[in-house]
């Protein structure tokens, strides 16, 4: 199947969508199929083959975060030119309702377009001033795919319709096969703590977990908070405690490799996320490395482990909270032991193998559709370029005819 | 002169509305064939459904009276596919006729018949029932999908028909009003796990 995948979001700085996008792509190349990406690059970004840049992105706030995104009427050109050398069978888009080429592919898409939606927070109030002129666009959706139950609900509430629920992907093996860094392990006077995540974006939860760490370095002087993510520096320190801010360390970005090494290296892994995720792929690959998970009690984190079973969780935005569970985890080999062993569990549901599979099952039931209506009625192939709205709309009524 | 400009601004108001006009029945039409391709690939899963539990039924895996059970829900499902697929148009009416109340016996003949330990029983230790099994696990979650999608592109459709230009122009010509199907497609839980 050629399979065509739009990524909204830049590939020079990593993210959830970029990974997932990436991880969709290898597993159907790897199964055989052809898969391109479209998606933003600077130039001097180095891109698997099989990822097409459309250029370079305008950082734009957007949905809270700062979002690097692409429009214009250059990037537009840029978009219908890939499609058309594409040849798709099957289209999917990623975060459609975003100023960006995934509702520019939207636009020219002619053919069966699967979209899947990450966000649990469209913003209601962009979208209800340019719905009339987004409507159209969306009907062009054949399969919805939403990556969490809170963000079916979004659908719901802000598209009409439903969405399935197909969970983002995770190569358990590549997380559960990392090798420990033993400059990141813990010792029992000085255990590790992980954070992953734009530093400078309070949503993260960075200063909750900095106002946590005072009771934590109490307890267990030694304490260590890798910090792993971009962003200022220097700011981030300034707006620590003093104490706190020597007892951690800024890895800065990391590569993927350094992240499952991380990851399987220290005693906790923390998510003090204060609200924006609709899914928590970080939990999860956090879960097959076998890190015991700390998380704040998000309603999609709580989806993630489990109904809260394969963690420990923890009052959002509650550093007094955070600091009694991550004591608790730390105090009790057995707990991380028992933690770490229900959550490699748990992570198996969130496995590629599992996944992907699903999402071809999307594919398949829409251009099953798609092959059988092309041909019919008339013969004519929709693909036809004298195929003109004037054509379609004569069609439509002979078709009206006929009956 | 003054003519002229009447002459003009009458010109591109008519352009205008005609461009409009053309611009809703393309979209009308779009939808319209996103709304049976939905619908044929539904027809498609609800067959290989009803075959692959014919498959189980008959695969051995099952006791006798269970695979009775079965047999006869799925032939149910099968006889009505193919007593539409005499009619011209398979999909004509885009209407399910009586075969909704068929599907969701058919469910619950898999949801009665398997049970977590028959599951774990047929997946241990027999390879052809499990081969079915995995069979009608497949078809089970694509007709789901199709029925859901099927119905997204129904409300789209009914949406767009309510709008007053589409309307008073008629632009939905005869094409008859798609209805969502509803039945029961829950999988046994214990196939998904």
């Amino acid at each position: 199947m050629r399979i065509g995948i739009v990524c909204p979001y830049s590939f020079d700085v990593p993210g959830g969508v970029q990974f997932h996008v990436r991880d969709l792509a290898e597993h159907f190349l790897a199964q055989g199929h052809h898969a391109s990406v479209l998606a933003p690059a600077d130039d001097d970004t180095p891109l698997p083959d099989y990822v097409e840049s459309v250029g370079r992105a305008v950082p734009v706030r957007y949905n809270g975060s700062v979002a690097r995104l692409n429009f214009g009427p250059v990037t537009a050109a840029r978009v219908g030119r890939w499609l058309e050398r594409g040849e798709f069978d099957v289209l999917h888009i990623h975060e459609p309702v975003t100023p960006s080429i995934a509702l520019l592919a939207l636009w020219s898409a002619d053919g069966p377009v699967v979209a899947t939606f990450h966000t649990s927070n469209l913003r209601s109030r962009a979208m209800q001033a340019a719905y009339p002129l987004l409507r159209p666009s969306l009907e062009k959706i054949s399969g919805r795919i939403a990556v969490s139950e809170d963000a079916r609900r979004t659908v719901t509430t802000h598209l009409g319709g439903d969405a399935v629920v197909i969970p983002n992907g995770v190569n358990v093996a590549r997380f559960a096969e990392a090798a420990p860094e033993p400059a990141w392990q813990g010792t029992t006077d000085a255990p590790t703590l992980a954070f992953l995540g734009r530093i400078d974006e309070p949503r993260k939860g960075l200063p909750v977990l900095a106002a946590a760490m005072p009771a934590v370095l109490a307890r267990h002087p030694g304490a260590r908070v890798l910090v792993a993510g971009p962003g200022d520096v220097e700011a981030a320190r300034e707006r620590m405690d003093p104490a706190v801010a020597s007892a951690t360390e800024f890895l800065g970005m990391v590569s993927d490799e350094e992240k499952a090494a991380l990851l399987s290296s220290v005693d906790a892994y923390v998510a003090p996320h204060t609200g924006g995720e609709s899914f928590g792929i970080v939990l999860v690959e956090a879960m097959s490395a076998g890190a015991p998970v700390v998380a704040s009690d998000l309603a999609a984190f709580v989806r993630v482990l489990d109904g809260g079973r394969c963690g420990a969780m923890f009052t959002n935005e509650d550093p007094g909270d955070l600091s009694r569970q991550l004591l608790r985890v730390l105090g009790d080999p057995g707990e991380r032991e028992r933690l770490a062993a229900l959550g490699s569990k748990r992570a198996m549901v969130f496995d590629w193998s599992v996944v992907a599979e699903d999402v071809m099952a999307v594919y398949e039931t829409v251009t099953h559709g798609m092959d059988d209506v092309r041909t019919d009625h008339t013969g004519h192939l929709r693909a036809d370029p004298t195929d003109t709205r004037w054509t379609r709309l004569l069609r439509g009524a002979r078709r009206g005819g006929e009956d | 002169m003054e003519l002229l400009t009447y002459a003009a601004v009458g010109v591109a108001v008519l352009l205008g509305v005609a461009w409009y006009l053309s611009y809703n029945a393309a979209r009308l039409d779009r939808l319209h064939t996103r709304a049976e391709g939905a619908l044929s690939a539904l027809d498609a899963q609800l067959v290989r459904r009803a075959e692959a539990t014919l498959e189980l039924a008959n695969s051995g895996a099952v006791d006798p009276a269970t695979a009775l059970m079965l047999a006869g829900a799925a032939s149910d499902s099968l006889e009505a596919h193919n007593e539409r697929a005499l009619e011209d148009d398979l999909l004509e009416g885009q209407s399910f006729g009586a075969r909704e109340g068929l599907e969701s016996d058919l469910t619950a003949a898999l949801q009665a018949a398997l049970t977590p330990d028959v599951v774990a029983e047929i997946r241990a230790e027999d390879a052809a029932g499990a081969a079915a099994l995995q069979r009608v696990e497949g078809a089970g979650v694509r007709v789901q999908l199709a029925r859901r999608f099927h119905n997204d592109a129904v409300t789209d459709v009914r949406r767009v028909r309510r709008k007053a230009v589409v309307r008073l122009f008629r632009l939905a010509g005869h094409a008859d009003l798609p209805r969502t199907v509803e039945f029961d497609d829950e999988l046994p839980p214990a196939v998904r796990d």
